[in-house]
């Protein structure tokens, strides 16, 4: 079944080498996304929504936790799937992210395994 | 507040952490003072403050051609000549969000308050910080692969408020 990914991070360098490490977990994906920050993720959501997101935390204009409140109200984004990949690791803020409706959490660094586990089931 | 040496053991582990996992490149200590690399040319410094019950900064002192390898090896990338030094930077800006980011998971059950700002990098010659007074630094000198020298730095204090 086809599936669309969208990586959002502030660093371009960053978004390539989670696509890599996605590549490596042998996750395939039929199309792929990027965007700087939260509100540039939003934007393109509204034109051509996708089934997964990789959200960073820190970023500037419109941050992690602020792009997962926004997204789940918004119809496009509603039932996509958003996993939030950060160095962040507090309990409190993690929790604070699920609750808002972020899907998953993969700390950095991390590794191809990690993604296969976070994502496989969310390939179906 | 955490004492300096086991401060510096602290840097080290999470260093390992990230360049085992995710640059696949050696990291091993090298003594106590950095390494002259001003004959090396250029250097890129990549730094990220924090604040909260400690606060400070951790920097990353590293040639620009140590910062290309690494920035290859996140890549997969067999050389990093082919990268602008845009996108060097940025690796190594994520390398010191990564370590910092470990070291803040390896002490929260001390400081569980800790806020991390986004990595600024610089590039330049014979670059070193320079905190303001009272900051206790700690300071870990490795090599990359026995052949690039990397020195982190962290200078941090307890929070007055």
């Amino acid at each position: 079944m086809s599936k669309s990914l969208m990586i959002v991070d502030d660093s371009a360098t960053m978004r390539k080498i989670i696509m890599k490490t996605v590549r490596m977990s042998g996750l395939e994906f039929d199309r792929t996304e990027e965007a700087g920050n939260g509100a540039e993720a939003l934007e393109k959501l509204k034109t051509s929504a996708v089934d997964i997101v990789l959200c960073d935390i820190n970023m500037p204009e419109m941050n992690g936790v602020e792009f997962v409140k926004q997204a789940r109200q918004m119809d496009c984004s509603k039932n996509t799937k958003i996993i939030m990949v950060s160095t962040e690791s507090g309990q409190d803020l993690i929790d604070n992210l699920m609750s808002s409706g972020a899907n998953g959490y993969i700390t950095k660094p991390f590794t191809p395994e990690r993604f296969q586990e976070k994502l496989t089931p969310f390939m179906n | 507040m955490l004492e300096q040496m086991t401060m510096e053991q602290t840097i080290l582990d999470a260093a390992r952490e990230v360049f085992e996992t995710m640059i696949f490149m050696d990291i091993e200590p090298a003594g106590s003072e950095p390494q002259d690399t001003s004959s090396e040319g250029a250097a890129l410094m990549g730094s990220i403050t924090f604040r909260g019950g400690l606060e400070g900064c951790l920097t990353i002192c590293l040639s620009e051609a140590c910062a290309r390898s690494i920035a290859a090896n996140m890549l997969g990338m067999d050389s990093g000549d082919q990268l602008s030094l845009s996108e060097v930077g940025d690796a190594v800006g994520e390398v010191a969000n990564m370590t910092m980011g470990s070291i803040k998971h390896r002490i929260q059950n001390t400081y569980t308050d800790l806020q991390v700002s986004i990595p600024t990098v610089v590039s330049g010659r014979q670059l070193f910080p320079m905190p303001g007074e009272d900051f206790t630094r700690g300071q870990v000198c490795t090599t990359l692969d026995e052949i690039f020298p990397v020195t982190f730095s962290m200078y941090y204090k307890q929070s007055q408020s």
